[in-house]
């Protein structure tokens, strides 16, 4: 059995591509069960709660965003990320002392991959990364930022299908992606009313509401009635059938925003961001590339 | 067994089915008015019954029920309370929060126990993150209606295509404007649409008569959720702490039934 287990599964982008990576699995008639603590995943693949997770012989196990530091916390996943939630500072420790530690990888009848989605929400290096027997990178320029001498592959996530919009609204542009300091959807905001763009809806999960509240209800008072909030919403055919414009400000290789905005015939404005080979692989390709490296 | 998450997930489920439903709401002001007692919230004193404190209220918030001089809308109030249709979802005041005999005195006032009986604070304490995260998106889906107070900025919604506006002490002051939208969903044979409401006690008794003319929109009785997307004040202690990070129980408070 093929087991994803994340230390989240709210509707962002890595959630979003572990759904699709468990429904191509199973569409490979490969059994796999997507394990997360929050709900949006339970009605979008084979799925359960993080607490129904537990391992078996014979089992792979593909770890998405949690900071391990031994097999054995495999066991008790649902306490770990309980406790990672509220940033324990035991963990900190934890950290530091763990990742010398090779004596903890001790997993000889289950395979172990960690699936890095991130670079700095994530730092694998601070964590005991040699007890996976894999890392998995979405983009080769993860391979680099992280720079980690350890077995790896590179397999970018699966892009749903999508089509150009036959009747695009005028200056509306979209910011897709969680709302939250990091992805500095502010700037966007700005960028795209500088522009000249009329409306700006922000497509996204509010990962962080403060930051909401403390940077962009000042922009909705600055720009009235330019600014709207749609949140998450799970059908992406209908978000760009929406807009005309996308603006970003941070430069993620492996978001698929800049792919899909080819797809739909929508403008990107955002990092220039050069293409590398991965990226143009199809969701059969990737699929292969997944059951070369989990032996299946 | 009933819980407070179930109870939020299945009028999600609802929702995302588009399968309709009313979600009502009688909070600690409807369940005073709902007793008989007289309640004047203002700027200067809160009263309740024999009770008066020191006002802490502002101008939109202002509410204004005597016994005697308002007893045709406590009716429509109670018509609304005991109202049992399909999917017709009556949110009581809990244990946890107005306490054992007030709760108990709800369910002696309605006479007999409704399974749809749930959660007047269903969408806001430990649920308003899920309320947020994952029922806000949702409405996009819908034609969306807002009833809400004259002051409320709309322009960040991107859902609606109508809005009805109410003032103060609306339950008296509004009460046509029932009929207003009424004939507006006759006129205009709209159906399949999402009715929000954030008019204190006149959502109550909307909810219950707009839902008993046509069962084929949903209407949700939203309270204050939305006050930080309105340009509304977030006094209320969940949305301080959700939407400013500041320490406070309710946001992670379960109430129990």
């Amino acid at each position: 059995m093929i087991k994803i287990v994340s230390g989240f599964s709210i509707p962002i982008g890595p959630t979003i591509a572990l759904v699709n990576l468990c429904n191509q699995l199973n569409g490979k008639e490969h059994h796999c069960i997507l394990y997360g603590p929050d709900n949006w995943h339970m009605d979008k693949c084979k799925s359960a709660k993080i607490n129904e997770f537990h391992p078996e012989s014979g089992d792979i196990i593909i770890v998405h965003n949690i900071a391990l530091f031994s097999v054995t916390e495999l066991y008790h996943l649902q306490n770990k990320i309980e406790e990672l939630r509220k940033k324990h500072i035991s963990n900190i420790f934890k950290c530091i002392f763990s990742k010398h530690m090779h004596w903890l990888r001790k997993h000889d009848d289950i395979k172990i991959v960690l699936s890095c989605q991130e670079n700095d929400l994530f730092p694998i290096r601070r964590l005991n990364y040699t007890m996976f027997d894999k890392i998995h990178y979405v983009h080769s320029w993860q391979v680099n930022y992280h720079k980690l001498k350890h077995d790896h592959f590179v397999c970018p996530n699966f892009c749903n299908p999508l089509r150009a919009s036959e009747h695009k609204p005028g200056k509306v542009a979209g910011i897709i992606g969680s709302i939250r300091q990091e992805n500095q959807t502010d700037l966007s905001i700005e960028k795209a009313l500088w522009d000249g763009m009329e409306t700006v809806i922000l497509y996204g999960y509010l990962k962080d509401p403060v930051y909401y509240y403390k940077k962009i209800v000042p922009l909705v008072k600055k720009y009235p009635g330019k600014i709207k909030y749609a949140g998450f919403i799970d059908d992406k055919q209908t978000v760009y059938d929406s807009i005309s414009d996308v603006y970003c400000t941070v430069c993620k290789p492996w978001s698929f925003v800049k792919k899909e905005c080819l797809m739909t015939s929508t403008r990107y404005h955002g990092p220039d961001i050069s293409a590398m080979p991965e990226e143009s692989l199809t969701n059969h390709q990737i699929v292969n590339i997944w059951e070369k490296e989990l032996n299946l | 067994m009933k819980s407070f998450e179930g109870d939020f997930y299945k009028l999600l489920a609802l929702l995302r089915g588009h399968k309709p439903f009313a979600f009502n709401r009688f909070s600690d002001g409807e369940l005073y008015i709902l007793q008989n007692k007289e309640l004047i919230l203002d700027a200067d004193q809160v009263k309740v019954g024999e009770n008066i404190t020191e006002g802490i209220y502002k101008t939109e918030d202002f509410k204004r029920f005597h016994p005697e001089e308002h007893s045709f809308y406590r009716d429509r109030l109670v018509d609304a309370f005991k109202f049992t249709k399909r999917n017709y979802f009556n949110g009581l005041s809990c244990r946890c929060c107005v306490g054992d005999e007030n709760f108990q005195w709800q369910l002696d006032f309605h006479g007999e126990y409704d399974e749809n009986f749930t959660w007047a604070n269903l969408l806001v304490n430990g649920n308003y993150p899920k309320f947020i995260h994952e029922m806000y998106p949702v409405f996009y889906e819908y034609p969306t209606v807002f009833v809400c107070n004259e002051k409320a900025d709309l322009s960040v919604l991107p859902f609606l295509v109508k809005d009805f506006r109410v003032g103060y002490n609306a339950m008296v002051q509004d009460y046509g404007l029932i009929e207003v939208i009424r004939s507006w969903i006759s006129e205009n044979n709209v159906e399949g649409h999402l009715f929000l409401f954030s008019a204190s006690s006149f959502s109550k008794i909307a909810i219950h008569q707009l839902y008993d003319y046509c069962d084929r929109n949903t209407y949700i009785d939203v309270g204050t959720t939305l006050n930080p997307f309105m340009d509304m004040r977030i006094d209320r202690t969940y949305l301080k702490s959700f939407w400013l990070g500041e320490r406070g129980k309710d946001i992670n408070k379960i109430c129990i039934w």
